[in-house]
């Protein structure tokens, strides 16, 4: 698998000048990958009240009851290769999965029926593409960078028991901080690191019960390696 | 072959009650056959009178309009034909599918209703009448006339029933003090109860119409494009008869319904759009039970409205997965 992401990741890289991490000194990383997990914290969906038409001249809503959804929290597993673009900025390729529940309050019934909340557990894969700055200036010592990246890829929904496949955009924006373990000048492995991440993800399409994007917060950090 | 005349009493009454899509049904050696329209286009013929404040040709054009708006139901493929005035009754069993204007002043909650003539064997609708009741004040105006009953909406239901399809009782009403049941709101043109004088909102059919009727004489991709929620509602491990079973779109904000139609309590919606359903059950508590199912089948009403814990999932085309939804009683 690692061999696959590596042989893509070659295909893509435009340029093989290192990564600001190592330092003007050291020598640098072709590509690298990572594997680590995160929390997708979840994103409103959208409220609605199922309505009938009251029985009035005017047209007015009577609602029958109010179904406000949201996509629950979750733990999320993500997979990143990055191919360095120059001696700061980088281009990284990654898929997120996790496995969040569609959490729909069910309240206020005319008949009384009691409020609960329906579930339904989905499967969620998103491929981004992103650019990372780093951020040199603000480099803390010789092992910690911060960076900053952004960018937007292909969300795919599928319901449970995959009777169901929605399609949609992510878009995200954040940054965060690597954390070098090891490098080295010759090898195959030529870097090691920790990196976290914190950002927004907007959200389009896919699974939405109004028209508008939605927003979350995603938390994630991993293990990185260079080669 | 047999022939045979069913007069169902398709009442939208000003005091009655509802429920989501039917369609009427024959049996045949134990089997259910569906009635409905073999051929088409259905030719219909007006009557050559009117009523107060309505004249002749004013009742067809409200009529052409009711007709209209089944027809152009995208995924339906049924089609209508105006062949005339005629100076003959509705509910004469004359090979001639009438529309007309009668007196029934016994029957002063009754609006209209629809009969057939339908070949038992087949299920096929050879003749269907529909009268409206002058006994009670009609309006064609086009925003309404709060003293009178709209035409064209009541038309809407009845051309509904013509086209084989029953009541809906997706509706809330309330009892009256003379008795009865005042409409409180309604999400389909088949509820059997009508709206009050000068109301309109009848003459737009509502996705559970389009849904009953798309089921029934099916185009334009309806099968493959929609999806179908199946299951069974239970009391106590029991199944449960005449729950009426809605599904709720959160996204469309679209409501289907139907009915357990078994003493096993299973139930099937279709014409659902692809996508989560939030799905409740409720007791037969807003209509006549006759309104919707014969006497011989006393519906099952003593239980508490409940929402499915869990969301439907509606396939692009096809049954999604199963469900069970266990009702407590009251």
């Amino acid at each position: 698998m690692t061999r696959t992401l590596v042989g893509v990741a070659l295909v893509l890289a435009a340029s093989t000048a290192g990564y600001a991490q190592a330092g003007a000194a050291a020598p640098t990383a072709r590509v690298e990958v990572e594997v680590g997990g995160g929390v997708f914290g979840g994103a409103r969906l959208g409220a609605r009240d199922a309505n009938l038409r009251s029985n009035a001249q005017a047209p007015q809503p009577y609602r029958l009851f109010t179904a406000d959804s949201r996509l629950a929290s979750t733990p999320s597993l993500r997979l990143r290769t990055a191919v360095p673009l120059g001696r700061r900025l980088a281009i990284e390729g990654g898929l997120t999965w996790g496995r969040p529940e569609i959490r729909t309050s069910l309240t206020a019934d005319a008949e009384g029926a009691a409020s609960i909340t329906s579930v339904e557990r989905i499967d969620q894969y998103a491929f981004d593409v992103s650019l990372v700055w780093m951020l040199d200036a603000l480099r803390v010592g010789e092992r910690l960078l911060p960076f900053v990246s952004g960018g937007g890829g292909y969300l795919r929904q599928l319901h449970e028991g995959r009777t169901l496949v929605e399609h949609g955009q992510v878009y995200r924006a954040g940054g965060g901080v690597r954390y070098r373990l090891m490098v080295r000048p010759e090898g195959f492995v030529r870097s090691m690191g920790l990196r976290a991440d914190a950002l927004v993800e907007v959200l389009r399409g896919g699974i939405a019960f109004e028209d508008r994007p939605r927003s979350h917060a995603a938390i994630s950090g991993g293990l990185y390696v260079g080669f | 072959m047999k022939w045979a005349a069913l007069a169902l009493v398709a009442v939208l009454a000003l005091v009655q009650p509802t429920e989501a899509y039917l369609h009427f049904t024959t049996t045949r050696g134990g089997q259910s056959v569906t009635l409905k329209w073999q051929r088409s286009p259905v030719r219909w013929f007006a009557r050559d009178r009117g009523a107060p404040g309505v004249p002749a040709t004013e009742f067809q054009a409200a009529l052409a309009r009711a007709f209209a708006t089944w027809e152009a139901v995208p995924t339906a493929s049924i089609a209508f034909q105006f062949a005339g005035f005629t100076g003959a009754e509705p509910f004469d069993d004359d090979g001639a599918s009438v529309v007309g204007f009668q007196n029934h002043p016994a029957m002063d909650r009754v609006l209209g209703a629809t009969g057939f003539l339908i070949d038992t064997v087949t299920g096929e609708i050879l003749e269907s009448d529909i009268f409206f009741n002058t006994a009670l004040p009609w309006s064609t105006a086009p925003s309404g006339d709060p003293t009178a009953f709209d035409l064209e909406s009541v038309a809407v239901h009845e051309v509904g029933h013509l086209l084989g399809l029953g009541h809906s009782a997706l509706g809330e009403t309330e009892p009256r003090p003379d008795g009865g049941r005042r409409v409180l709101a309604s999400g389909s043109v088949m509820f059997p109860i009508s709206f009050g004088r000068g109301v309109t909102h009848d003459r737009v059919l509502q996705p559970d119409d389009i849904a009953g009727v798309s089921e029934l004489y099916p185009d334009g991709g309806f099968g493959r494009a929609t999806g179908l929620a199946r299951g069974r509602v239970t009391r106590n491990g029991s199944g449960v008869f005449g729950a009426h079973v809605t599904a709720f779109n959160p996204a469309t904000g679209q409501i289907v319904a139907g009915f357990t139609l078994n003493r096993d309590g299973d139930f099937q919606i279709a014409g659902l759009a692809p996508g989560p359903h939030v799905i409740r059950v409720e007791p037969l508590d807003d209509a006549d039970a006759e309104s919707f199912f014969s006497r011989r089948d006393p519906v099952d009403a003593g239980f508490q409205p409940t929402f499915h814990p869990r969301l439907f999932v509606a396939p692009a085309g096809g049954p999604g997965e199963r469900l069970t939804v266990a009702v407590t009683p009251r």
